[in-house]
């Protein structure tokens, strides 16, 4: 029997009960001595230990104009904010039906807040009101602090746009951080109910404008009335941008605009000023466009629904966002690629004596039968003939154009095909197209009528307003392509903290001589008067241009006739009626679906409206 | 002449040994009850921290029902087990050991993630935790090995440090330490129980001495930290050493008859760390002060001695090692688990049996229970004469 139990070790069982009988009477032991001995110092430190520590939110900082105009603030009030772990469970409805009433939300969300932020973090505060509260709203919260477990008030400010759409392209919004940006700013410094920029300036410049948190250690007792404040550390207010923006500029050019709208002259239209010499934004109109007060508040469904269907596009800055066809205003490519490349020289003559060029039995349309035309004169009178010559030549009387690759090459260098590089989210880069681009898009060879349609800026050439203005910009300064920027300068409490240099993005390896050629070119468009500016009170150059594409039937969001015709003008100003490189704006105007006119003179609302504005600015207008 | 009974096999199938009514007097009466008052003292221990627990989202009746239906299917698993003769746990332990690894690997290709570690897969609704039931399973599948083999040969310890070496890589990787360190724990207690060389395991124990630098390295940052802390929980009391000065202002704060069920202000305020499992007995220790703590280790040690006692009259090897070898894993699990509370251990993510909040430990403890019960049930066959 004793064999048979030889697998049972009694005396190893007998050690391990032993052990295991110690080593409880170890722990027993060490449990008398906290609990027992040492209860009494515990309870205490268990007492003291009711500290939290809420975040202060920083103010985010001011956004002006160059000269100091207010155009985002923060607009004082309070907020009621919960923190879940101190209100409990069983009072969660009642507290937030009473709660209901005084932030004018429905008591199921704010239960659904809390419990939500019980998941996420307890500890810190949710807030529950969704606008500033009035100081009476408030001080009813502090007074009956009994009703309201775990209810704090706090200061706090809600943005405001001083101008809704007229900025709203540039400024965009800001809004509560969702769970991807928390997500991908792990560090500490952004809290759940944190706001951020979503787009424009807000989103580009987050970096400045928000400020860096603040923290209370506060220490409560037993019902977690806070009784004293142990530490603080002040949060610090966002440093404050001041923009390049003009807002005399900003007003003058967005009225005039507003009023062609209205006026049904056209439907949507876009506006933007620089100045040439450092590619600071003067000012930039995007017309619909959207309040962004609307998202401070939060935009309900149906807004937003019909903000996105609208076929206007009212949420995208069509300064930078959206591509049109340039139409003649591309002309300065085709001249500038074709004396570049040799293909033709300010005496190069063109004798447009048909209003139609037959290729292969396609034909080719200008405008007008223009007769004899040099360089000069077959810019200033936007000849197409003139243009298709200089850009793919003529096959008839052997002169060489310049040709889809050198097009392709000087365009690119002038800024197209790629985004300028503002200090904006969502700029679009353009299509410049050639051969290359045409066979791996289409998987078709390019043709010389491809080569034509791109001289007079239509068929693939797709620009945005910015870059067209920024390439004349350019010509306007000489040679040097800036990169343009809406930052003028990051300020904090008043003093300078950081002044961006202006950017060049490259020069342009182009004679001088070219250049002037093209200046003198633009403001001869003015003078003969096919940009016609009656009375002219600056020497005003530029350079008009016809686009059509898109529908041209039925209404569009407004219900606004779609005419699919859509006008340029993109002009700058030297500072004496001459062809030297010292122009101080530059400005291009595009209006879409204006009223149809036969002509690329006759309607052309933009020349107009530039004189205008321009005229209004430098305050050399006459008066009415 | 009289026929003769031929004398069963020992191991036999169920066939042969029917459950019985006779067989119920054998059942581990004392076991059995500090069973029952363990877990209900679990119910208790749940239902008072839920309802502290200002974090809490959910319905308490409901995570109190949750705490009941555990129970419930543990009490059915324990009582499953117990009627099945033993025997065939060992019959089976290769199917078990190819489970227990196939559970753990796909908790690391589909499991949850909480905290960093993957340690949940969801089935059913439920989140099951596979290495809760792997610890029981290799206690299983070692207990056979070493039943099987001369445990006085060392090529026995060193096969069976082999066959628990792939699941302790599964469960570093998740990565779960404190599991890992109750797979060694147990295997140190079942090969001594099983009657090992004493110099062979202090051999294994020195090599294992030697290799630990090259484990440490290996270590996550935030494992090193809470494995030294303990030595001086105050110097980082804003880091490493909080979890540990928070539960020690938790316990003795209790002091002799606690404040009261639902009433500690640790854990509601969240200065315990995960007081549900983790610092489970911390808040345990405040709600219930020394009398309640010293109850609990009474009916631990009340529970171990009589696993003891069970595997000392097991009639075969294979139950003697099964049941050292639970009692030595429950007995490692909790001492590191308490031990932690109060800061006499490093901390290592431990549940405490019984106590901690979670179906799988439960439910694995009910299995490992019911296992003891039918070795308890089939003594040594009484001489037949």
């Amino acid at each position: 029997m004793q064999d048979a139990r030889a697998f049972v070790h009694p005396r190893r069982l007998a050690a391990i009960a032993l052990a295991i009988v110690g080593v409880f009477v170890v722990l027993g032991v060490r449990l008398w001595d906290l609990q027992v001995v040492n209860g009494a110092h515990y309870r205490e430190l268990a007492e003291q230990n009711r500290v939290v520590r809420v975040p202060i939110t920083a103010d985010r900082g001011i956004v002006y104009d160059r000269s100091g105009v207010v155009l985002a603030r923060n607009q004082p009030g309070f907020a009621v904010s919960v923190i879940p772990v101190d209100l409990p469970r069983a009072n969660e409805n009642e507290v937030a039906s009473r709660l209901a009433p005084l932030v004018e939300r429905g008591s199921d969300e704010i239960v659904k807040a809390i419990a939500q932020q019980r998941e996420r973090n307890p500890y810190e505060p949710v807030t529950v009101s969704s606008k500033p509260l009035p100081r009476e709203t408030a001080l009813l919260l502090v007074e009956r602090a009994e009703l309201y477990p775990g209810v704090r008030v706090t200061a706090d400010s809600v943005r405001q746009y001083t101008s809704g759409p007229l900025y709203a392209p540039i400024l965009g919004y800001t809004g509560p951080i969702n769970e991807e940006e928390l997500a991908e700013r792990q560090g500490g410094s952004y809290l759940l109910q944190d706001v951020i920029g979503k787009t424009g300036i807000e989103w580009q410049y987050e970096k400045y404008l928000r400020g860096t948190l603040g923290w209370r250690e506060i220490e409560r007792d037993a019902s977690l009335r806070e009784l004293r404040t142990l530490a603080l550390v002040p949060p610090r207010p966002g440093n404050d941008l001041v923009l390049t923006i003009d807002d005399k500029l900003q007003r003058l050019l967005n009225a005039e605009l507003e009023k062609g709208v209205t006026e049904d002259r056209f439907t949507q239209a876009v506006g933007i000023a620089m100045d040439p010499q450092n590619g600071e934004i003067l000012a930039m109109v995007s017309i619909p466009a959207y309040d962004n007060n609307a998202f401070i508040q939060g935009v309900t469904n149906t807004q937003m629904k019909a903000w996105i269907s609208d076929n206007r596009h009212p949420l995208v800055n069509k300064a930078i966002g959206e591509i049109y066809p340039p139409g003649s205003t591309f002309k300065m490519v085709t001249g500038l690629s074709a004396l570049s490349s040799g293909a033709a020289t300010r005496n190069t003559v063109v004798n447009v004596s048909s209003n139609v060029l037959v290729v292969d039995g396609w034909r080719f349309y200008d405008w007008r039968v223009h007769g004899s035309l040099d360089f000069l004169n077959g810019f200033a009178h936007s000849s197409d003939i003139y243009f298709y010559t200089l850009g793919g030549g003529n096959p008839y009387t052997g002169q060489r154009g310049a040709g889809p690759d050198a097009i392709a090459k000087y365009g690119r260098m002038l800024g197209f095909g790629a985004p300028t590089g503002i200090d904006l989210p969502g700029e679009a880069g353009g299509i410049m197209p050639d051969p290359l681009w045409k066979f791996a898009k289409f998987d078709e060879p390019w043709t010389l009528g491809n080569t034509y349609h791109e001289s007079i800026g239509q068929g693939f050439v797709a620009v945005t307003p910015l870059q067209l203005l920024n390439a004349y910009a350019s010509v306007a300064n000489g040679g040097t392509v800036y990169k343009p920027h809406l930052l003028k300068e990051v300020t904090y409490d008043g003093k300078t903290v950081v002044t961006p240099a202006p950017q060049v993005a490259r020069k342009l390896e182009m004679r001088q001589e070219d250049l002037r050629l093209i200046r003198e070119g633009a403001r001869r468009v003015v003078t003969i008067g096919h940009a016609y500016m009656p009375n002219a009170k600056l020497p005003i150059a530029g350079k008009t241009g016809t686009a059509e594409f898109g529908e041209s039937s039925g209404v569009d969001s407004a219900g606004r006739q779609r005419l699919g015709f859509h006008n340029w003008f993109v002009s700058f100003v030297p500072k004496e009626d001459n062809a030297d490189p010292t122009a101080r704006i530059a400005m291009v105007i595009f209006t879409f679906d204006s009223s149809r006119s036969l002509c690329d003179v006759c309607f052309n609302p933009a020349v107009a409206m530039t004189q205008h504005i321009l005229e209004q600015y430098y305050g050399v207008a006459d008066k009415k | 002449m009289s026929v003769r009974p031929i004398p069963m096999p020992q191991a036999s199938s169920p066939l042969h040994a029917p459950p019985s009514v006779r067989r119920l007097l054998d059942l581990d009466w004392i076991l059995l009850i500090t069973t029952i008052l363990l877990v209900g003292y679990g119910l208790v221990m749940g239902y008072s921290n839920t309802m502290e627990d200002r974090t809490f989202t959910g319905d308490v009746g409901q995570q109190l029902l949750r705490g009941i239906l555990y129970a419930v299917i543990g009490f059915s698993v324990m009582a499953i087990v117990a009627l099945v003769d033993h025997s065939w746990l060992g019959t089976f332990a290769p199917a078990i050991y190819i489970g227990t690894l196939a559970l753990l690997t796909v908790v690391l290709v589909i499991g949850h993630s909480t905290l960093g570690a993957t340690r949940w897969v969801t089935i059913a609704g439920f989140k099951f935790q596979p290495s809760e039931f792997a610890k029981v399973f290799m206690v299983i599948v070692l207990a056979k090995w070493f039943a099987d083999r001369d445990v006085r040969n060392p090529l026995t310890l060193v096969g069976g440090l082999a066959l628990l070496a792939a699941p302790v890589a599964l469960v570093f990787r998740q990565p779960d330490l404190g599991t890992s360190l109750v797979f060694l724990g147990m295997f140190f207690g079942l090969a001594f129980v099983a009657g090992a060389r004493l110099w062979h395991l202090a051999a294994i124990a020195s090599a294992g001495v030697a290799v630990l630098p090259i484990v440490w390295s290996s270590l996550k940052a935030y494992q090193q930290a809470r494995l030294t802390v303990f030595l001086d929980p105050y110097a980082d009391p804003q880091g490493a050493g909080w979890n540990i000065i928070q539960s020690l202002i938790a316990v003795g704060s209790g002091a002799l008859t606690g404040k009261g069920l639902t009433a500690g202000t640790q854990s509601p305020l969240g200065y315990l760390p995960i007081a549900e499992s983790d610092f489970v007995f911390a808040g345990l220790a405040e709600d219930l002060g020394f009398v309640g703590a010293a109850i609990l280790f009474v009916l631990f040690v009340v529970l171990l001695l009589s696993m003891l006692r069970v595997a000392y009259r097991s009639r075969d090897a294979f139950g003697a090692n099964l049941a050292g070898g639970l009692a030595a894993m429950l007995a490692f699990q909790i001492v590191v688990n308490v031990g932690m509370a109060v800061s006499l251990m490093p901390v290592t993510g431990i549940p405490l049996p019984f106590i901690s909040q979670g179906g799988s430990s439960l439910i694995s403890i009910c299995f490992a229970l019911g296992a003891l019960q039918a070795i308890s049930m089939r003594p040594e066959q009484k001489a037949i004469s």
